[in-house]
């Protein structure tokens, strides 16, 4: 399929095939398919770009899970640097974020896969952060997490979902996902739940009227088409049950973990991997370039190349800087919105089911300015 | 390696009166295709540099200057009855990757007697060095050495490359990798 033949099936509105996203990948001019995704993300939105109020939580990096790719579990407690929050530690973040007057509109939950915590851990820390702040939106738990979940407690996912959700669960991340194929999960990823179950986890939770994010991480050993299937098979899942939000493509960080010796995505590799998945999700709203994980001047660079969302002002983020990553761990709104309107984007902030808190002449200066919380009326998907 | 290659005298693409009136990607495919009009789809790097090296400029710039502004100081530099071998964009502070691809790109197509516009690894990090070369940058300026230490803890900035990931650098932006020798010579390196 030629490019000019794929371009003509995007401005059509029909879907691209697997062969149409390997040619994509396979492209001599990354700018091109730059452009082509830059197409959709503008008639998706224009220039809107979004963003929140965020803080991460990452309770326990003791896991069961050896993943080759990760530089943040830890395999034991007792091992160097393992450590697990008890819920009053959990507790004062979110009391320290809101001491200090910052409008966190959400928490953003992942764990490892700790083998000694009860269930009522995870439902108690849930609980007790909506005591403290019963709006915070709370956005916990990869599906790994959940399947897991199911199988130490002797529960359907459902009722997993069920539970959590009653002590305060609001949506799901999208990690997890890696690469659906099982031959690069056997290699990378074999003790984790399978690509089918990472799915059903997420239909099961659309069914539910939960709302979830999907991710991909690309640039270990996975082949283009692999990355394309892996594309395919979340938008199929989208055709079926309309609850992914946000599709967040997760580049390979190598430092500090067992596939140091392979050397991660190039920049342009990056772009291109946005400008694909813009390509292929046409039935995903937002595309995020989740800028503590790609660097503030690519992530910035990619809302050109398909991307429409930056994620949020993020604090303690841990997984990726034990990883390598060069990010600092917290960006002001001010910050975001800087950095977006030098895109020549406008910004706009939003919550976690991009209800529109604020933009236009609210964010038309660097200046700290206030949200209209009155004003969340839109949601944009 | 394949038989060496020869500099390109031809002329680069005559600037076009109202570069600041394009958009981000019409700006990049005139500077990339200015760039391959000179150099035919190739991208240089080098290991060692010759000492009779032309002269590379830096090109400062800064966050919050317009394209006019950048090009009124590129006027000055494209009056010089000597224009320089290279020119290589400087950021002030912080690169912000948007506003530094445009600036390669106004190198590229308001200096049509420039030669080159080096995209120098140790201030733009070797992703946005990468990206320039959607932009009209054509060599690559890093350290390159037989054997890169990690990128970790203190050494985490560390902007040296192999000569394999330059290679690879070049060939992920789309051009074809080309060595530039230590007396000066051309060595395309075979795909």
């Amino acid at each position: 399929m030629s490019f000019a033949a794929i371009r003509d099936k995007v401005r059509a509105a029909e879907p691209l095939s697997l062969e149409d996203g390997v040619a994509l990948y396979e492209h001599p001019n990354f700018m091109e398919v730059g452009a082509l995704a830059n197409e959709v993300r503008e008639r998706l939105h224009g220039d809107r770009t979004f963003f929140n109020r965020n803080m991460h939580i990452n309770a326990t990096n003791v896991c069961e899970a050896s993943c080759m790719f990760c530089s943040f579990a830890r395999l034991k407690v007792g091992d160097a640097d393992a450590y697990t929050m008890t819920h009053e530690e959990a507790f004062g973040r979110l009391r320290a974020r809101l001491a200090a007057k910052d409008e966190i509109t959400e928490i953003h939950i992942v764990n490892g896969l700790h083998p000694g915590l009860p269930f009522d851990y995870y439902t108690e820390l849930l609980a007790g952060l909506k005591r403290i702040q019963p709006s915070i939106h709370l956005k916990a738990f990869t599906a790994v997490e959940i399947f897991y979940f199911a199988k130490k407690f002797g529960m359907p996912v459902a009722d997993v979902l069920a539970q959590l959700r009653a002590a305060g669960l609001d949506s799901l991340p999208g990690g997890g996902a890696e690469i659906f194929a099982p031959r690069v999960r056997k290699k990378i990823c074999d003790d984790k739940c399978t690509g089918d179950e990472w799915l059903d986890v997420h239909r099961t939770a659309h069914r539910m009227g939960l709302r979830s994010n999907c991710t991909m991480l690309y640039g270990t050993i996975e082949t283009l088409e692999e990355r394309v299937d892996h594309m395919l098979r979340l938008r199929a899942l989208q055709d079926e049950t309309g609850g992914f939000q946000t599709f967040i493509p997760l580049a390979f960080h190598p430092d500090n973990n067992a596939l140091m010796k392979l050397p991660g995505p190039t920049g342009t590799e990056d772009l291109r991997t946005y400008a694909v998945a813009r390509l292929m999700l046409h039935n995903i709203p937002h595309i995020k370039a989740y800028w503590i994980m790609l660097g503030v001047k690519t992530a910035q660079t990619a809302l050109w190349f398909g991307a429409d969302d930056l994620d949020g002002t993020v604090q303690e983020e841990r997984i990726y800087h034990m990883a390598g990553a060069e990010t600092p761990q917290v960006m002001s709104p001010a910050e975001i919105v800087r950095i977006i309107r030098n895109a020549g984007r406008m910004p706009v902030e939003r919550d976690t089911l991009y209800n529109v808190l604020a933009e236009g002449a609210a964010l038309a200066s660097d200046k700290p300015y206030r949200r209209d919380v009155r004003r969340s009326l839109e949601v944009v998907s | 390696m394949s038989a060496p290659a020869t500099e390109d005298s031809r002329p680069a693409v005559a600037a076009p009166e109202s570069l600041a009136s394009l958009d981000l990607f019409a700006l990049g495919r005139r500077a990339a295709a200015a760039r391959d009009a000179r150099w035919g789809g190739r991208g240089f790097f080098v290991r060692t540099r010759a000492e009779d090296a032309g002269t590379i400029v830096p090109f400062p710039f800064k966050l919050g200057e317009d394209d006019a502004e950048r090009l009124a100081r590129l006027a000055e530099i494209a009056a010089a009855a000597s224009p320089p071998w290279g020119i290589m964009p400087a950021p002030v502070g912080e690169p912000f990757g948007l506003d530094t691809l445009r600036c390669f790109a106004l190198c590229r197509l308001a200096l049509p007697r420039v030669a080159h516009v080096l995209a120098d690894v140790t201030t733009l990090g070797p992703r946005l060095a990468q990206m320039t070369f959607g932009f009209g940058a054509d060599e690559l300026y890093a350290p390159i050495v037989a054997e890169r230490a990690l990128r970790l803890g203190a050494n985490s900035n560390n902007p040296a490359l192999t000569r394999k990931e330059a290679i690879t650098l070049l060939r992920g932006a789309g051009l074809s990798p080309c060595e530039r020798m230590a007396d000066g010579s051309l060595q395309e390196v075979a795909p």
